[in-house]
């Protein structure tokens, strides 16, 4: 698929295949780029100043900070849920303000915290309901549906069901089916895992890395929680109040490299929650607890052998 | 019970007014409702101005309101018309406020979800909005499907037929049988339409129904 097709292709042919790589060789197409962006609301209130970011395509970037920083005013100004007050959003070197809204949402997948599944419709034709909208027949959008519900792990016996009748890890796997129905090139996520229990949570992290190795969609994940930042992850924005920029980079880079106080202290660095320690353990291997002395886990191997640098 | 055997078939004939009378009422009321509270919701200082006054509209007696709406209307007293519209108005004193307030429920993040999802504000009403106010909705309507009924029967004072020209015959005639069936038409009928309603309601929202978790 090249950049030209993504962008007329026609609402009738809907893409029946996603799976294997669509995306992965091509040329580099739908990155996003905020430009100065700035979002003052009537009541005088300032959730984004000025903030600039480039989203490479194909890769999931984090905007990661407490709530109320002004994350998900970011998020939703790329499907235009929010407009700029000044400043511009580009999604494939074209500024969303010309785009229509209601077609420009229609490419653009979005997951939301409890899903925000439709109540009154079944598992199936809530997945289905983009391609519906699109205009594809209701049997090839039911078809895909089913797909969708494959790729994201959920049994075809729930696709009668209702959403009240799910789990809340169901329901939110059917939002990621739900938002990837249309075959969107971009994904929004909005603390899409912040409602269901730990171990459901990290499985659907789990999950969404799968899907993503396989889909490649340029993914935008708004979260307050720096494991599922590390986690999911290429890139990560560490934000301050306003969508201040406290620091880009990768996983590791804003580990080892924290920009400053502030970021330390989001990551628990300071607190040294981060900071390991090894010791020998008595039938092999290596124990491992962080310099608290609480208890994280165990290493086959040796880690390599010199004094852990603080930092 | 043997003025009513005799008399059954004018009871089912007066029965079929009064339905006639209603219906239409029951029905306008309901359309009319949807957009005054989708005012109300959408212009905050309006709200308690549209909610309140129409409710107010139940305040006036109904005698004087059938006795005075046709000089509003231009119509006669004893016209359908003008008796439709009255229970019109006592509809909407009920159904506004219901409306109002089933169309609000709406949970808020599936009204995001769905506008992210691209409806159009149009769309998004008639797929999402309307369906998801249906419970409350219904029960409004439920309500004023009983009430109308029930006013209807006043009409028969302007010499409106309906099953209330049972209760005014029975008195002016001292018919006991004529009230008593009067009262058990009307309860019947009011009876039968709810379960209509909420057959109609079943029929329609089976997603309201199946609670619990899979």
């Amino acid at each position: 698929m090249t950049a030209e097709c993504a962008k007329t292709q026609p609402a009738d042919k809907l893409k029946l295949t996603v799976i294997a790589g669509t995306n992965k060789e091509g040329k580099d197409f739908m990155p996003i780029d905020f430009r100065q962006v700035t979002k003052t609301y009537d009541d005088g209130t300032t959730a984004v100043q000025k903030f600039s970011l480039h989203i490479p395509s194909h890769t999931a970037t984090v905007l990661l900070g407490s709530s109320g920083c002004g994350k998900t005013t970011l998020l939703r100004m790329v499907n235009r849920m929010v407009d700029p007050t000044s400043g511009s959003v580009l999604i494939d070197d074209e500024d969303v303000a010309r785009a229509a809204p209601v077609a420009l949402r229609r490419r653009i997948g979005y997951v939301m915290q409890n899903a925000g599944l439709l109540p009154h419709r079944q598992v199936i034709d809530n997945i289905a309901t983009v391609p519906r909208l699109n205009g594809v027949s209701r049997s090839a959008a039911k078809r895909r549906a089913y797909e969708l519900m494959e790729i994201v792990g959920l049994d075809y016996t729930l696709a009668l069901k209702y959403p009240g009748q799910l789990s809340g890890g169901q329901q939110q796997r059917v939002g990621v089916a739900r938002a990837l129905a249309a075959d969107p090139n971009i994904l929004l996520m909005d603390e899409p895992f912040g409602a269901v229990d730990p171990l459901v949570r990290i499985e659907l992290q789990r999950e969404l890395k799968r899907i993503q190795t396989e889909l490649r969609k340029t993914i935008i994940f708004v979260t307050h929680d720096v494991d599922e930042a590390l986690t999911l992850g290429d890139q990560i924005v560490v934000l301050k109040k306003g969508a201040e920029v406290a620091q880009v980079g990768t996983p590791q880079e804003i580990v080892e490299n924290p920009a400053d106080q502030f970021v330390a202290q989001f990551l628990g660095l300071d607190s040294q929650r981060r900071t390991l320690s090894a010791r020998p353990r008595a039938g092999g291997g290596w124990f491992i607890s962080d310099a608290r002395g609480k208890p994280l886990g165990v290493v086959d191997q040796a880690p390599i052998d010199r004094a852990p640098e603080t930092g | 019970m043997g003025w009513i055997l005799n008399n059954s078939s004018r009871i089912l004939e007066l029965t079929l007014d009064h339905l006639l009378l209603s219906a239409p009422a029951i029905v306008a009321t309901f359309i009319l409702a949807l957009p005054l509270a989708l005012v109300a919701n959408a212009v905050r200082p309006l709200r308690e101005v549209v909610i309140s006054g129409t409710g107010l509209l139940y305040a006036i007696p109904s005698l004087p309101l059938f006795i005075v709406l046709p000089l509003i209307l231009g119509t006669g007293v004893r016209d359908p018309l003008n008796v439709v519209a009255a229970l019109t108005l006592f509809g909407l004193a009920l159904m506004v406020r219901s409306a109002a307030d089933a169309l609000q429920s709406v949970p808020q993040e599936v009204r995001l979800s769905s506008t992210a999802l691209g409806h159009s504000r149009l769309g998004r009403f008639f797929t999402v909005d309307l369906p998801l106010a249906g419970p409350g909705l219904l029960a409004g309507l439920r309500v004023v499907s009983v009430s109308t009924i029930s006013l209807v029967s006043v009409s028969a004072v302007l010499g409106v037929r309906s099953l209330g020209s049972l209760f005014t015959d029975g008195f002016e005639r001292n018919i006991v049988p004529s009230i008593v069936a009067g009262i058990l038409c009307t309860a019947v009928l009011a009876l039968v339409l709810d379960l209509l309603l909420v057959a109609a309601g079943r029929l329609l929202m089976p997603w309201a129904h199946r609670g619990g978790r899979a």
